[in-house]
């Protein structure tokens, strides 16, 4: 499945950048996410508890590898999950562009695959899932961001 | 494919059934009809702490007429409202709705408050209600609201339910004069979820204009969506067949963003989309002429 | 012989339990201190296991026992090849049969990886979160093409190819047949996997008795014979040992015959090692990841014809994906590359396929096995020669049938039972013209028109096939006049719903002149009867049915012998009808077959050398090879091309299974067989993601057609009488689903003429259907 979208921070990339890079922001944004860490320079791990409508079960375990660096401009990650319902596995680059002195704009692109029983029953909706989680997540992150600027 | 380990309330009020709600919180779920929650639970895509079990709430079910309209108590099973008089009389876009909902068995389980809390994209109650500018009322501890349809689905699975919030009753307005209505679904075979559905709710003025257009699409968004250009297009206009062609194609290539599954492209929802409008309008028009016609059957 | 039961319509002697929820099936099995069992499977579909903790699930409360392959122990070892390859020169075959548990690979989602034992199923299932696998992912083979690609990820490295088999059979010369002919018409053709979806899932209990050294089994499978002597030979086990009952099976369609299924292996063993009995039962989500499947072919074939529509000759290259395993030898890609040929004259015929490894479930038979593929290719590449030469479809087949005066016929190649392709008998053409006749093909073109000016698309599809049933090696039977004068009858064969209780009752009933409702059948249970092979393609009744009429004939000399000495007269003068033996002209010296049967086991005096106590006979029966059902399925359909909607207006199936036991029943298989074909045409389809991933692993997803979706099929009978067995019966069992796909392609080509369609594939989806329709209008 393939995630792709923009978004537009009304924030300097400077600090959209380091916000990306905060486990303790991320854990606030990312949907259902309950821990994040910092296990080496750029790898996070974490727990989520993804709930959509009814799939409210879960609790994945991830694993978030960052690469290609590019402050503050783009890098590349890499994502493990798991689950008793099933893994999932991905790949994805972020792309931060500077529109003016205090809007960033942000493309994200995402190769995600999901396997086992999840994978077997959740099809019908997996679309709009992912669409939603995204929207979410960064939804959530703007709210961040907008409190970081507040202060 | 057994549920995890759960708690299990069986109140007998729905004050009892809120309180029980307020106390668990996220963790606690309401049990209707259980067509859509059991399935999930025994999936383990759904493991709620705590399992709230509606059915012996008898004071959630019923139809009766009022002066705002008719109302439905959320408890009522799909299968009762499907057979009622009353809803046939005085909401018939959501008599004509209710057979495209699963299969005789299930509807005799699945409740319509159950579907319409569920709030499932591909559901045929949340988009009708929609179409009809139903009201719900929200019970929870800290007293009742009542909310538009408009206000109440809020994307995939989401409703405007807050996490000690219950549906008690849904609240369908009557029909105005002029009122036409029409319902019809694709799907792959007799009681599945539609790959694309519309429920179509219109009125025309003394001259004949379109003065009001709903048309509320199911399968095609994260939750029931409004064609709100094609409606457009219609109002004002006598709904002649060019009329009707135009909002059919807004409908289709303007008004939605259709998913992509193992089912259907989204290519093909809008063309589902697009002959859904064309052959559901003509009849609603001719309903709110006064000529009724027989409803669309599976066949469409 | 007084009345005939055989070709009545007689109820089911199995209904009144069924219907009343008296039959037992596995699950019903409920024993003292019974644990249940929980498997954790595979979510990867090629992938190394680097470890699995199960520590965190045994300390879970109410746990009894973990086990993965480590376990396992000597126990540990791939199951058997059921069917070795055929006979067949310069064939190769590579096996990889499946293991009990995953070691160190997975080859497909949802292979087993370890159990849990436990005091319920939810306790066990809540353990299985516990346990941590750590997966190393491999790149996986889902395409068959992909399979043979030279940088393709190999499962069975052992191999150093995902070649699990190649081979080429044919008669006579293609190349000389294609330069001689008038039109050549060459297609790729896709055929997609199914589920069987049988109405009860797999199941098996197990109880070893420490005191009586006894091992009982509860199996749902279709061999409980073959699978009693393979547990016996896998645990260090006498045959009589081990007792396994199948009892009420609800539906096999070929993947309960697939032998050992892990769990099958595993249950039996772990109710040894714990001493309590086990249980585990399939949950319809695991049905989908671990019982066998089938379907996935690749045809490019080819077609020469002369100007009048003769077949000169066919040549077929496919490939056929076996999936993980291939423990079922090559009994579906031989199958498609035999029925093919049809109901028609095929002078020369190459057929090559290769048959690969990919990760997916591994494919066995499932109802059709094979022949479906076989029967698609033929008849649509009939269609699309007639369409070429501006003939009716219907007329091409005429002109192609084999007449009555070719049988016995034989094609050269070697079929399933690695006996050569003989057709036994049949008689086509009359069997096409009831066909027209019956769905009005001639008045047909006419109302195709009227509904064409009222916007309406109807269309109509005729196709033939021929069903090789009812092979060997052998089944058995032993008829027994019970002292209450009932008949018992045993057979080692499994029954899965085919009305084995009535159709065996009725042959020997008729044999013996006593009520059907008097003779009471037994199957399935090895301790009742304990040689034979098992259900499966379609040769229950002509098989096992002409092994009860052999005891049955059997039991019926030795009553007319006794009866002679016991009533004093001489055997021609004795009458056996309505459960008594007479004397012929004096009735007054008459005994019920109950009186028979004490005096034919006596307490006292002596049983004459030579003679046997009791009135009971076994008999076998083992047909070098097997009877030819075939048929012609027709079909109207109307299309609305606006929406890719199909509906199946009229389904006729005009069938020759030779002589009917049973109308009634033969009329059921095949209106479930056409339910079963219309799901595979329309409805159903596995749909694997390019890494392995199965999409739709429940019935939400997966489309079984419902009652609502599947028309009443009209049928008609003819009755060409086999002459391989004495009844004269030819299989019925997979009639109904074979040719349904290539009558649906037909039908809906036929609705939409000004689209041009061809439709290569099936099942074809609404969606699908789209595309194509999409296409048609670009062009
Ligand atoms: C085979 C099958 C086919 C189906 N096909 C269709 C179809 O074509 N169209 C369709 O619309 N549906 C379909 N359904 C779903 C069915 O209609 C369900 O009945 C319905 O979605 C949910 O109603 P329920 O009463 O069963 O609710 P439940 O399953 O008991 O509950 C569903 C959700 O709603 C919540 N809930 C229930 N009642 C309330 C309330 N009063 N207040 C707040 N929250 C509440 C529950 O907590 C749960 O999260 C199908 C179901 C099956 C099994």
């Amino acid at each position: 499945m393939t995630i792709d979208g923009e978004y537009t921070f009304r924030a300097p990339r400077e600090t959209v950048w380091e916000l990306l890079q905060d486990p303790d922001v991320l854990v606030k944004a990312l949907p259902g996410a309950k821990k994040l860490e910092r296990i080496g320079e750029d790898r996070f791990d974490g727990i989520m508890r993804v709930g959509v409508g009814p799939v409210t079960a879960a609790e994945w375990s991830v694993n978030v590898q960052l690469k290609d660096l590019v402050p503050p401009e783009s890098y590349a990650m890499q994502m493990e999950g798991k689950s008793p319902l099933g893994f999932t596995r991905g790949t994805g680059t972020v792309t931060l562009v500077a529109e003016d002195e205090a809007t960033t704009r942000m493309h994200y692109h995402g190769d995600v695959q999901l396997g086992g029983k999840i994978a077997g029953v959740g099809q019908r909706l997996l679309d709009q899932v992912a669409k939603l989680l995204a929207r979410q997540g960064l939804e959530a992150l703007n709210r961040e961001v907008e409190a970081r600027l507040a202060r | 494919m057994k549920p995890a380990p759960f708690e299990y309330h069986r109140p007998g009020t729905t004050d009892e059934a809120v309180t029980l709600l307020a106390e668990h919180g996220w963790e606690a779920k309401l049990l209707a009809g259980g067509q859509s929650l059991i399935p999930a639970m025994n999936f383990r895509l759904a493991q709620p702490g705590v399992l709230i079990d509606l059915n012996n709430v008898e004071e959630l079910a019923y139809i009766r007429d009022g002066d705002v309209g008719l109302h439905i108590g959320a408890m009522t099973r799909q299968r009762s409202a499907e057979r009622s008089e009353l809803v046939a009389a005085r909401a018939p876009l959501v008599h004509e709705a209710l057979p495209f909902v699963a299969h005789p068995q299930i509807r005799s389980r699945g409740t319509i408050g159950g579907s319409i809390a569920h709030a499932d994209p591909a559901s045929e109650l949340p988009a009708v209600t929609l179409a009809l500018e139903a009201r719900f009322r929200l019970r929870s501890p800290r007293g009742a609201r009542s909310v538009s349809a408009d206000e109440f689905f809020t994307g995939l699975f989401g409703t405007a339910l807050e996490s000690d919030e219950l549906l008690a009753e849904i609240e369908i307005p009557p029909p105005a004069d002029g009122a036409g209505w029409g319902f019809a679904e694709i799907s792959r075979r007799h009681g599945d979820y539609g790959l694309a559905g519309l429920a179509a709710a219109v009125q025309l003025d003394g001259d004949g204009k379109c003065s009001k257009a709903r048309l509320a699409l199911l399968s095609v968004g994260d939750g029931p969506v409004l064609a709100t250009s094609a409606a457009e297009t219609l109002l004002g206009a006598e709904p002649s067949e060019e009329a009707i062609r135009a909002a059919a194609n807004a409908a289709a290539h303007r008004d939605i963003d259709p998913p992509s599954d193992i089912h259907a492209s989204a290519a093909y929802r809008r063309r589902l989309v697009e002959v859904l409008t064309r052959r559901v309008l003509p009849r609603a028009f001719d309903r709110a002429r006064g000529v009724d016609l027989k409803p669309i059957t599976h066949e469409a | 012989m007084n009345r005939s039961y055989v070709g009545q319509s007689v109820p089911r002697n199995e209904d009144r339990r069924l219907l009343t929820g008296q039959a037992l099936f596995v699950d019903d099995v409920q024993l003292e201190g019974m644990l249940h069992v929980a498997f954790l499977r595979s979510d990867h579909a090629h992938a190394l296991i680097r470890g699995v903790d199960v520590s965190a699930a045994l300390a879970r409360p109410g746990v009894a026992a973990v086990y993965t392959a480590e376990d396992l122990g000597d126990y540990w070892r791939p199951g058997p090849l059921l069917v070795p390859p055929p006979p067949v020169e310069g064939l190769t075959f590579n096996e990889a049969t499946q293991v009990p548990l995953a070691k160190e690979k997975v080859f497909h989602v949802g292979e087993p990886i370890a159990l849990v034992v436990a005091e319920s199923r939810y306790v066990a299932e809540d353990a299985l979160a516990d346990i941590l696998v750590d997966f190393e992912p491999l790149g996986a083979v889902v395409d068959p093409e992909a399979a043979l690609a030279p940088d393709a990820p190999i499962l069975h490295t052992q191999f150093g190819t995902n070649l699990a088999a190649h081979v080429v059979q044919g008669h006579g010369d293609y190349e000389q047949a294609k330069a001689e002919a008038d039109l050549v018409i060459s297609r790729r053709f896709l055929y997609d996997r199914g589920a069987a979806c049988a109405l009860e899932n797999r199941a098996v209990a197990a109880r070893w008795d420490p005191k009586a050294e006894e091992l009982t089994v509860w199996d749902t499978t279709q061999a409980p014979i073959p699978i009693r002597n393979g547990l016996a030979r896998m645990l260090g086990l006498l045959e009589s040992q081990v007792h396994v009952v199948a009892p009420f099976v609800g539906g096999g369609f070929g993947p309960k015959i697939m032998m050992f299924y892990p769990e099958e292996v595993l249950i039996p063993w772990v109710a040894m090692k714990l001493g309590q009995p086990v249980k585990w039962t399939e949950d319809r989500q695991e049905n989908f990841y671990a019982t066998t499947q089938e379907r996935g072919q690749v045809h490019d074939a080819e077609i020469a014809v002369t100007q009048d529509g003769r077949i000169l000759g066919v040549r077929d290259f496919f490939l056929h994906d076996t999936g993980a395993y291939d423990s079922y030898g090559l009994t579906v890609p031989i199958n498609s590359q035999c029925t093919l040929l049809g109901p028609y004259s095929v002078p020369s015929y190459h057929s090559e396929f290769k048959a690969v490894f990919t990760n997916k479930i591994t494919v066995t038979p499932v109802r059709g096995a094979g022949r479906q593929h076989g029967v698609f290719v033929m008849e649509r590449l009939l269609d699309l020669a007639a369409r070429a030469l501006g003939m009716d479809p219907a007329e091409i087949r005429r002109r192609n049938y084999l007449g009555n005066e070719a049988f016995p016929y034989n094609h050269q190649i070697i079929f399933q039972d690695f006996s050569p392709l003989f057709y036994d008998s049949g008689d086509y053409l009359p069997a096409l013209e009831t066909a027209l006749e019956t769905i009005g093909y001639d008045s047909f073109r006419e109302e195709q028109r009227r509904m064409r000016e009222a916007g309406r698309h109807i269309g109509v599809g005729v196709v033939s096939y021929i069903e090789g049933t009812g092979i060997g090696p052998y089944e058995g039977a032993r008829v027994t006049i019970d002292p209450s004068g009932r008949v018992r009858v045993a057979t080692g064969l499994g029954t899965q719903g085919q009305g084995h209780y009535t159709a065996f009752a009725q042959v020997v009933a008729e044999v013996l002149d006593v009520d059907v409702e008097q003779v009471h059948v037994t199957t399935g249970d090895t301790r009742e009867f304990g040689w034979g092979t098992g259900t499966f393609a379609s040769r229950g009744a002509v098989v096992a049915g002409s092994a009860c009429h052999a005891a049955a004939q059997a039991v019926r000399e030795k009553i007319l012998a006794m009866a002679g000495r016991v009533l004093e007269a001489v055997e021609e003068q004795i009458e056996l009808s309505d459960g008594h033996v007479r004397v012929r002209g004096a009735p007054e010296r008459s005994l019920s077959l109950g009186e028979l049967a004490r005096m034919a086991n006596p307490l006292r005096g002596a049983v004459k050398p030579g003679t046997e106590p009791g009135l009971e006979a076994t008999a076998y029966f083992g047909p070098d090879r097997g009877s030819t059902a075939s048929g012609v399925h027709a079909m109207i359909v109307e299309v609305d091309p606006e929406t890719a909607m199909v509906e199946i207006k009229r389904y006729v199936v005009v069938h020759d299974c030779g002589r009917l036991i049973n109308p009634m029943i033969v009329e059921g298989q095949v209106q479930g067989g056409v339910a079963q074909g219309i799901g595979n045409a329309f409805y159903e389809k596995l749909i694997f993601d390019d890494s392995g991933q199965l999409l739709n692993a429940s019935f939400m997803d997966y489309l079984l057609p419902t009652a609502l979706d599947v028309p009443r099929v009209e049928m008609a009978h003819r009755e060409t009488p086999a002459p391989m067995n004495p009844l004269g019966l030819k299989g019925v069992g997979e009639a109904g689903c074979i040719p349904t796909g290539a009558a649906f392609a037909q039908a809906v080509e036929d609705a939409l003429p000004e689209y041009g369609l061809e439709i290569l594939e099936i099942p074809l989806s609404p969606n699908r259907l789209f595309s194509l329709l999409e296409d048609a209008h670009d062009h």
